[in-house]
């Protein structure tokens, strides 16, 4: 702190003073003096030095005009400043160095009241009444020894109302008269909130309002898992067994003791065994502690930590959308009529193209014609073996049912339905002329005679080997048969009826045939072998496709009247739907029988298929084929209809359709055949 | 238990009782109620005897208790229940049995004689009895349907159309037991299945699995009419074998898409004919056109209609059987199922003098006496067969009959009530 500062507003005794003493080193307005005193060691010595320049001041009264400029200024100049008459006050020649100074300090008793001048660079010695001064001062009394700053006051502005006033002015007219700036103003703001500029004040919400401190979390911060909090696995309360006193049926007898000893740790039902103590004082330590201890932290430590996240999917959304069976009608439902009379498993049915009749084939050597409606059996014939198979011709203009029995093709006539017809297709058969040049033949043809002929034989054809399928084309005038045999290109013949000839299609054998088939429209022939169905260009002579069927066996096969779609059935409980033009892989397998599939059939006008099974039932399907080649076929399936009696392990062997009507029939091992409608 | 206010009435004044409403217990059934009606009946006539009475609610018969019933139907128990009492129908008695060689495919009996034909390519007369008076041999094959024509005196026309697509007309002298084929109808190109003689008796219409109807003249003449032959069949051969002389349809209805199931006459200017092509057809007999088309859902197998309440019966390949009304013009409407069968209803017919009641043979082996009242339940099951039946009919003196395929021929006998025959 170089330099002391003293204001104030000097009092009364003051203004004295600077009257007598001219020549008060105080520069400055009335209002204020400034002090400007440089310490040399300490705030006491000061004062002592300050008094010496008073001294001094009043021995030569030099006063310097330069004003309140820092006597730095003049550091290099001879002169400190200029005195009143314009002379320049020359600086003092200062010989006292540090000595002098300390011997001054030490042996001159003013020497605390001498005080350095810069302005003059002189030393001034203070007087008494000006140390007196500086006391007070530095008390922060009064300048002035005689100002009494105790007082009594007097209250001229009282608060208290007096019963005369201050001021005899009379009150001013403005004071009586309402204010019409105040009113311009209210105004204003009635209109303001009128046009709505102004909102009253939101009513405060009297409910208090806390700060959600996490309300802004993120889950995955450390804090976060905290709300995934998994519980520690629950330890398990302990049980009576447990107890020291347990009840006597929970402890062991001595035959259970021996079963639990002989038990793995893994397999016993208690981990210890109950122990009964007389009293509490009796039990001993416990000795499991430490393995309990541990089961219980490798719990918790292989306790899951992650939480699972489900997937939330309502498993009925997971159902492809079908449409309801009630709305696909007409379809067979119920069982309507049994055909019975035959003695053994019927292993084949077909029915006439009119609808009217049905032929049925049998083991039992005999071949039946029903009645549809009634289930009268009009006619039956009997064959010189198991029939294997048996087809109407598809041709309405002809009255010929084909029939394979052991290593015969049987041609048929059954003189049912329109007489004009029966006997042209008598005509058909006997208007044959033999070719010139006869030509080596697979299969020999004879045509019957006498008690044969009456019975409504009409062709033979002996095949070299055992036929187990005959197939009609839809014109009716070509024929194939089936001879499986797995190690000869002998197994598929196509026969011509009007011309009598027959072909062997195949070079080369491709495996065991299962059953073949026409195309209904185009020259193209099914053949089905174990695993797949390969479809043959008639007129090119060529393989056109092969259908990888995904099934192990195939038992049967039929084609939609459409001709683009398939349906085999296998041995393996799967009934796979080819659409031909898609795909040479199942466009949908359907694995609805609980046994192997023994026959598939195609409604000729209705949009359905059916399946028969071992497992007794027939299942019928929707299979709607549209025109529109985007649109997949939808299959759906509608009724399990039940009704055949399963008969060493075969239950139905073979189904077909009403050529007509939404009807199918079925026939099973337990001899009958089933009419559903 | 709760009471119901009820009011009896008849329409036979021989058990009418004052007309006052009773407190009836609401879990009342038929017997009780007659118990009921034969009480006051007998405080009324102190010589009144025990007959039991059937109850109609609304025109409804009650088959259930009383409350079932009201709620069933829907009507209030608030009010007072006007209750209809008629004397009970009484069960069909067996009167006898007709044994066959084979199936009975087709009955239709008279006043006097009952003809059966049957699956053994014969036609059979009966007497009422049951006494077999004569085989009619003629056919190729299977009999399909009878029917007889007309009786002068003795003489009698009948009948018989096959499998093997013809139907013969036969001339019949009851008094000398003689038969006659007189004409060979030839034209069908299927087994005709159906045939029904016109109201005046002197056509007769067939259908057949051809998809045709045709229209007959069942008037039986000397001249033979010129044919069409067949081309390939040598004539000396057809003549040998055929009996009578060949007889060509006055006219050929076609439109039915399927087989014609069934055929009769409404009059004599209105056929209807059922098919397998799920319609029934009402043709105008002069100019051979359809004039109502009415279709229903499955296979018809039998229609029957009736005069007395202009109302057709229809026996189809599922278990009901529907009432249609042939007249109405806006489609094709059901008026009443009637579902009890098991089976397929094979022969429906018309009771020749109620208008309520109708009788059914179905392939569940049975025939279920109806009334139209009570759709639900059949007013009587006659389990007689033993196999399924193939055709029912109903004479105008109280004789019911049925046929089947176990060969036997049953007629029932019963007694309908007084006043409800004169309804």
């Amino acid at each position: 702190m170089g330099t002391v500062c003293v204001g104030g507003v000097y009092p009364a005794g003051c203004e004295k003073k600077r009257d007598t003493a001219a020549h008060s080193l105080l520069i400055g307005s009335g209002r204020g003096v400034f002090i400007e005193i440089t310490h040399r060691c300490s705030p006491t010595l000061k004062w002592l030095t300050t008094s010496e320049s008073f001294q001094l001041s009043r021995v030569c009264d030099i006063r310097n005009t330069v004003g309140n400029v820092p006597m730095e200024w003049y550091q290099d100049y001879p002169h400190i400043g200029y005195n009143l008459d314009g002379k320049k006050i020359f600086k003092p020649i200062r010989n006292k160095d540090e000595l002098d100074e300390f011997l001054d300090k030490m042996e001159n008793p003013d020497y605390w009241r001498t005080v350095h001048d810069k302005t003059t660079a002189s030393d001034i010695r203070l007087t008494d009444e000006q140390v007196d001064l500086v006391h007070r001062l530095q008390k922060g009394q009064f300048g002035d020894v005689n100002f009494n700053e105790y007082e009594p006051s007097v209250d001229f502005f009282t608060n208290e109302v007096m019963i005369h006033p201050v001021t005899n002015r009379p009150q001013d007219k403005r004071s009586f008269i309402p204010s019409l700036i105040e009113k311009e103003k209210v105004s204003k703001l009635v209109h303001a909130i009128k046009m709505g500029w102004i909102k009253p004040r939101k009513p405060k919400e009297t409910t208090p309002q806390y700060y959600d401190l996490w309300a802004k979390e993120d889950p995955n911060a450390i804090l976060g898992r905290h709300k995934m909090h998994v519980p520690a696995p629950k330890m398990r309360l302990p049980g009576h067994e447990e107890s020291y006193n347990p009840p006597p049926e929970y402890l062991l007898t001595e035959e259970e003791r021996l079963v639990w000893e002989q038990q793995d740790a893994e397999d016993r039902k208690l981990p210890f065994l109950p122990q009964k103590h007389s009293c509490l004082r009796a039990v001993p330590a416990f000795s499991r502690f430490i393995h309990e201890r541990f089961e219980r932290c490798l719990d918790l430590y292989l306790c899951p930590r992650q939480r699972k996240m489900r997937v939330n999917v309502n498993p009925e959304d997971l159902i492809p959308k079908l449409p309801k069976p009630k709305d696909l009608q007409p379809f067979p439902t119920t069982m309507s009529l049994v055909y019975r009379g035959h003695t053994s498993l019927v292993r084949s049915i077909s029915a006439s193209p009119t609808g009217q009749w049905l032929v049925s084939g049998s083991d039992d050597f005999t071949v039946r014609f029903w009645e549809v409606n009634t289930g009268r059996c009009m006619k039956t014939l009997e064959v010189g073996g198991a029939v294997k198979s048996v087809a109407w011709n598809p041709n309405p203009a002809v009255c010929l049912v084909a029939v394979c029995f052991e290593r015969t093709v049987l041609l048929l006539n059954p003189s049912l339905g329109d007489r004009l017809v029966v006997s042209s297709t008598d005509q058909l058969i006997t208007a044959y002329e033999p070719p010139e040049e006869d030509k080596e033949q697979a299969v020999t043809w004879a045509l019957s005679e006498g008690l044969e002929h009456n019975m409504g034989h009409r062709l033979t054809l002996t095949h070299p080997k055992a036929v187990k399928q005959v197939v009609w084309h839809g014109k009716g005038d070509y024929l194939s048969s089936v001879m499986p045999d797995n190690s000869s290109n002998l197994q598929v013949l196509i026969h011509q009826v009007s011309k009598r000839r027959t072909q062997n299609p195949f070079r080369k054998n491709k495996g065991l045939v299962q059953c073949v088939s026409f195309h209904p429209l185009r020259p193209y022939f099914f053949v089905a072998t174990q695993r797949y169905v390969r479809v043959y260009n008639l007129i090119k002579q060529e393989l056109t496709k092969k259908l990888m069927t995904n099934c192990k066996w195939i038992s049967s096969m039929a084609i939609h009247p459409g001709g683009d779609n398939l349906i085999c059935g296998s041995y393996d409980c799967r009934l796979a739907w080819f659409d031909l033009d898609l795909s040479t892989k199942p466009y949908k397998m359907l694995r609805h029988h609980k046994k192997a599939l023994r026959g598939v059939a195609y409604h000729r006008n209705y949009p359905l298929f059916a399946s028969g099974a071992d497992d007794g039932s027939v299942i019928v399907c929707h299979g709607m084929v549209y025109n529109d080649l985007l649109q997949n076929p939808l299959i759906v399936p509608v009724k399990v209809l039940k009704g055949h009696q399963i008969t060493h392990d075969l239950g139905v062997l073979d189904v077909t359709f009403h050529p007509t009507q939404p009807w199918v029939f079925s026939s099973g091992a337990d001899t009958t055949i089933r009419l559903f409608t | 238990m709760s009471q119901l206010q009820t009011r009896f009435f008849t329409d036979n004044k021989k058990y009418s009782v004052d007309d006052v409403p009773f407190s009836i217990p609401a879990a009342s059934e038929v017997q009780e109620l007659s118990n009921v009606i034969n009480k006051l009946l007998e405080a009324k006539n102190g010589s009144h005897s025990q007959i039991e009475f059937d109850f109609l609610v609304r025109g409804q018969f009650l088959r259930t208790s009383l409350s079932n019933h009201m709620e069933a139907e829907g009507i209030s128990t608030e009010d007072v229940v006007e209750i209809e009492y008629v004397e009970r129908f009484t069960a069909p008695q067996p009167e006898e049995c007709m044994m066959h060689d084979d199936w009975i495919s087709s009955v239709e009996a008279d006043s006097e004689w009952i003809l059966t034909g049957s699956y053994d390519k014969t036609a059979r007369i009966w007497s009422l009895e049951g006494k077999a008076v004569m085989t009619v041999a003629g056919h190729t094959d299977v009999v399909k349907d009878v029917a007889w024509v007309r009786r002068d005196g003795l003489t009698s026309l009948l009948l018989t159309a096959s499998l093997d697509q013809t139907i013969l007309l036969w001339e019949w002298n009851s008094e000398r037991n003689k038969l006659k084929a007189r004409h060979c109808c030839r034209g069908h190109a299927g087994s005709v299945d159906t045939i029904a003689t016109d109201p005046t008796r002197t056509k007769f219409c067939s259908g057949s699995w051809d998809k045709m109807l045709k229209i007959w003249s069942a008037v039986a003449t000397e001249e033979e009419e010129e044919v069409e032959e067949p081309p390939s069949r040598p004539r000396k051969k057809q003549k040998t074998e055929q009996l009578g002389l060949t007889r060509t349809p006055l006219m050929t209805l076609s439109g039915h898409n399927e087989a014609v199931s069934s055929v009769l006459w409404l009059d004599s200017e209105e056929i209807c004919s059922a098919s397998w092509d799920h319609t029934i057809r009402l043709w105008d007999a002069e100019t051979g056109s359809v004039k109502t088309t009415l279709t229903g859902s499955k296979v018809f197998n039998h229609i029957s209609y009736s005069p007395l309440c202009r109302r057709l019966a229809s026996g189809s390949t599922d278990r009901h059987v529907r009432l249609w009304d042939p007249r109405s013009k806006d489609g094709s409407l059901v008026l009443l199922s009637l579902t009890s069968h098991s089976g397929w209803v094979t022969a429906v017919k018309w009771a020749p003098s109620h208008e309520h009641q109708l009788v059914s043979g179905s392939l569940d082996n049975l025939v279920k006496l109806w009334d139209t009242r009570s759709c639900k339940t059949p007013l009587y099951d006659v389990s007689a067969h033993e196999d399924k039946v193939l055709c029912v009919d109903w004479t105008d003196s109280r004789l019911m009959l049925s046929g089947g395929a176990d060969n036997k021929l049953y007629t029932y006998r019963y007694t309908a009530c007084e006043t409800d025959a004169g309804a």
